[in-house]
């Protein structure tokens, strides 16, 4: 067990500390002074690195294990993207810095936008979003503006079920209403079901393409053609952009409006639950209602343009995550156009060997085809009492991380698996061993073993139920 | 350079195990007529040629001595922090959904939030949001849930992109949002703001130290939101928190703000974290993650994501919010940077800012051509100067010689139409401050 920092706390000198040196009486009046204690611990330096660097090995990490998570794109994260963004001249620049003394900065976000707009064939493209999320609720916003740009009330957005948490959080939190649709056993849009409720308030249809069954939506040109005929837009979620880069553009698809998650596609870290960035790309008629500021080049020079009336306004502060920027556009530059469809290619060939080493085994219910991830229900096997959370915490003692889990909830019991395309061929053939042994040898011969599991982690198996029970957030 | 490493033996067996001749018929499900052309991008290069190109990019940018500040600051950043989310094992990782495997990034984050309710007072923290300015429509948003009322209340002194977000997230709401016009004093007065305020107010929400650097008097608006069962939300600078009176002692209700000043480099404005913390009873509205500590099987203490029906993964369109990603690298460094100072060492460094801006400030106001233009008024590191120069020439002449000089505030309304904001932190050296005052008196 690590202690915690108030246990570490003495009456030691800090690890920090600053001098003052101008002299000036700066007397603060006593009704705006902090009277109550900080309560901020009392560690030493030596004590801080320790205990920081014995959290961090409680962690499994990519740089450690085997991260194979659907839906996440836990793909190797370059070190020269790590390296190229502690360069001082990107990291100490203030955002409200005169242009010409940033045009360095500006150039990266400039370029990248223009890079993003080629590899899925949108027209412009906004990089001020945070995260995925933020991305889609941006992306929602463009296209209510839009509507209200056109005189058109339309209020409704489908999302089929298969869909990520996100797309239906996102639709209700920029005001409008989900029409959920049915998707099929393969996680696929029937067209039928989809002509019953495209009706006349629906101002757009997100998808998922490959879907999260790791499905290619085989009749996208036939769904894209229904949607705009209904004077609705179509939206890509890019969460699954992996396995088409260089194969499919989703602006050639007929998507109108689309978010990337550059920690997921373009290989920045995840960090442990962010920092991350979620680009927008639109279609050119769609382009004014992008956030400001805008970055333009005039006459070789990068300019900030605050003055786009039709804007949706600010999504955060100045422009955005612009080291997660910078390192997707390193990332960019390292792989070039060939790069890029060579890490899609690469990335279903290694879901595609995975699912074929399992589908005799394992039941998996979008067939024996996928894109870059597949899911697997292993309900019809396991007995007495094993669920797919216990076959997810056996797996942590092998020391792998856990595959994604319950997720989509249209397959009972589901495991999701995303190799990614920076997986050896020797790392996915020992991870499938050991999947095949826990569910077809372990499960059955000594159910009580999944049940324990995890034995080879810092902790034991936790309990969940007591922390939202009695929660404890803080130091007690 | 692409770091797939399978060659041709190994796609040779992959291929022949799957069934098939080539890696493209997998993508046969994909009409032919929407296949993708070869797409315009150089090709790669390799990391030698990298580092070259992006030194050359990054030339291009000038890195400065900094008297600027509004939002994103030049803060002294301890070596234990780079050390620290430096550490693979951390930036690596993912979102911890697998707790047993995660317990490194979960008990950094309960510290955190541990840290960071213990600085504002406040009983419960999240584990990060985006940015200040998303963490303030954040707590809009939980103050229009939690009450079912439809108006919020503003400082008009509130930093202008955080409320520009605000208006952005509630765009497509009922929601009715008025700004608190600022006093002739540079600050929020209790009479004006009592004139906008009403049974319909969701939140008041005030920023302290201000826009314009100043700092409220937090005790008399909070008690004015009450009067209307208005929840009070400030917007908070964490490092002002060692020496002005904290969001709890004044019955804050939500605290939220920008913690990049928490050790997280400028970076152009990003990446940092928004923070959040809330009184108790209002957890369950809150939005992001949290975690919180729990037993293992063994008895042994542990760490995990709680609270979790809140969130969009399992409550999907009635989350609190749609956040999954948010910025806990940024989060780590503030949890390291906030645990090595101590009371005294904390306090300290609040007071070299006060000190070392109030340093500047009376050596500024006193030149030729240049006055305060709020007086007598409390402030943290910023404060507003006006002047009868040429505000332009000033910044150019100081962008020559290295200096990022004050914001001009022109665009922040009428009366600041010869109006800087200066910002002056522990970084600044005396000399560099004597010679930024020197610059400015022969503009």
């Amino acid at each position: 067990m690590e202690k915690l920092l108030n246990e570490l706390s003495s009456q030691c000198k800090p690890a920090y500390s600053v001098k003052c040196d101008v002299e000036i009486n700066a007397e603060i009046p006593e009704n705006l002074k902090r009277k109550s204690n900080l309560g901020l611990p009392n560690v030493a330096e030596n004590d801080l690195l320790r205990h920081f660097t014995n959290l961090s090995r409680r962690n499994y990490a990519l740089s450690t294990v085997f991260y194979p998570l659907g839906s996440c794109t836990m793909k190797y994260n370059p070190l020269i993207n790590e390296r190229i963004a502690k360069i001082d001249a990107f990291n100490d620049i203030h955002p409200y810095q005169p242009v010409e003394s940033m045009q360095g900065v500006l150039e990266i976000v400039y370029e990248l936008e223009k890079d993003l707009c080629e590899i899925v064939g949108m027209d412009s493209f906004s990089l001020q979003q945070a995260a995925g999320a933020h991305g889609e609720f941006a992306g929602l916003l463009v296209i209510a503006k839009y509507f209200k740009s056109i005189k058109q009330k339309r209020t409704k957005i489908i999302v089929p079920d298969s869909a990520h948490g996100t797309n239906p959080a996102s639709i209700t939190f920029a005001g409008f209403e989900i029409v959920p649709l049915k998707s099929e056993a393969d996680g696929s849009i029937s067209l039928e079901k989809l002509k019953e409720v495209l009706i006349p308030e629906v101002a757009a249809m997100m998808l998922t393409v490959p879907n999260t069954l790791g499905v290619f939506e085989k009749n996208i040109t036939e769904i894209s053609k229904l949607v705009h005929d209904n004077g609705s837009l179509l939206y890509y979620d890019g969460a699954n952009l992996n396995a088409v880069m260089g194969i499919v553009r989703p602006g050639d698809m007929g998507f109108d409006v689309m978010h990337i998650n550059l920690h997921k596609t373009f290989s920045t870290p995840h960090g442990g639950g962010g920092p991350g960035s979620g680009p927008i790309g639109v279609k050119s008629f769609l382009g004014s209602f992008l956030p400001v500021p805008r970055i333009e080049k005039r006459k070789n020079k990068y300019v900030l343009n605050y003055r786009k009336s039709k804007s949706i306004g600010k999504m955060k502060a100045f422009f955005g995550n612009f080291s997660v920027i910078l390192k997707a556009y390193v990332y960019v530059k390292a792989l070039g156009g060939k790069g890029l469809k060579n890490v899609s290619k690469q990335a279903v060939l290694n879901a595609n060997y995975m699912l074929a080493k399992f589908k005799d085994k394992i039941n998996v219910p979008a067939g024996s085809r996928c894109m870059h991830e597949f899911v697997l229900s292993p309900k019809a096997i396991l007995e007495n009492d094993v669920r797919t959370l216990d076959v997810a915490k056996r797996l942590l003692d092998y020391g792998y991380y856990a595959p994604t889990v319950y997720f989509p909830l249209i397959v009972d019991e589901a495991i999701m698996i995303e190799p990614t395309e920076t997986e050896s061929k020797d790392t996915l053939d020992k991870f499938i061993d050991v999947v095949n042994k826990i569910i077809l040898e372990e499960a059955i011969e000594d159910p009580q073993k999944l049940k324990n599991a995890p034995v080879n982690t810092p902790v034991t198996r936790l309990n969940e139920v007591e922390a939202a029970r009695k929660p404890i957030l803080k130091w007690q | 350079m692409d770091y797939t490493s399978q060659n041709q033996n190994d796609k040779k067996q992959m291929l022949e195990t799957i069934g098939i001749n080539d890696t493209y018929e997998l993508f046969n499900v994909i009409p032919s007529h929407l296949r993708a052309k070869d797409l315009n991008i150089s090709c790669g290069k390799t990391e030698q040629e990298l580092l070259n190109y992006f030194s050359k990019i990054a030339s291009k940018n000038k890195k400065l001595v900094s008297f600027r500040g509004a939002g994103i600051y030049d803060h002294f950043s301890p070596s234990l922090i780079s050390e620290i989310i430096g550490r693979s094992e951390f930036w690596t990782a993912y979102t911890p959904y697998q707790a047993e495997a995660s317990q490194g990034t979960l008990q950094a984050i309960f510290e955190y939030q541990s840290l960071i309710c213990t600085l504002t007072g406040l009983d419960i923290s999240n584990a990060s949001l985006y940015d200040g300015a998303t963490a303030v429509a954040e707590a809009a948003l939980l103050a229009l849930r939690v009450s079912g009322k439809n108006k919020i209340l503003i400082s008009s002194a509130l930093h202008p992109d955080y409320i520009q977000t605000v208006k952005t997230y509630l765009e497509n709401s009922k929601t009715k949002i008025e700004l608190i016009p600022l006093s002739e004093k540079g600050n929020i007065e209790k009479n004006i703001a009592e004139t906008f305020i009403d049974e319909d107010t969701a939140t008041v929400i005030i920023q302290s130290p201000n826009y314009f650097g100043i700092v409220e008097d937090m005790d008399v608006l909070s008690s004015l939101a009450k009067s209307k069962n208005s929840l009070f939300a400030d917007v908070v600078n964490p490092l002002s928190l060692g020496i002005f009176k904290a969001p709890g002692e004044y019955n804050a209700d939500i605290a939220v703000g920008e913690g990049q000043v928490l050790g997280s480099p400028m970076s152009a404005g990003g990446t940092t974290f928004g923070f959040m913390v809330v009184r108790k009873g209002l957890e369950w509205k809150m939005p992001g993650r949290i975690v919180g500590q729990t037993i293992d099987k063994d008895g042994k203490r542990g760490f995990v994501l709680t609270l979790q029906s809140r969130e969009q993964h399992i409550r999907r369109e009635k989350a609190t919010s749609n956040i999954c990603t948010n910025a806990s690298l940024n989060a780590l460094a503030a949890c390291v940077f906030l645990s090595g100072w101590g009371n005294e060492g904390f306090y300290n460094l609040s007071q070299i800012n006060i000190s070392k801006a109030r340093y500047a400030f009376e050596k500024i106001k006193s030149l030729d051509g240049f006055k305060a233009k709020f007086d007598k008024r409390i402030f943290f590191n910023e404060f507003v100067i006006e002047t009868s120069k040429d505000i332009k020439k000033i910044n150019k002449i100081l962008l020559k010689n290295n200096i990022l000089g004050p914001l001009d505030l022109s665009t922040a309304g009428d009366s600041f139409g010869k109006c800087l904001l200066f910002c002056v932190t522990e970084q600044r050296t005396e000399t560099e401050i004597d010679n930024l005052v020197e610059f400015l008196a022969k503009a």
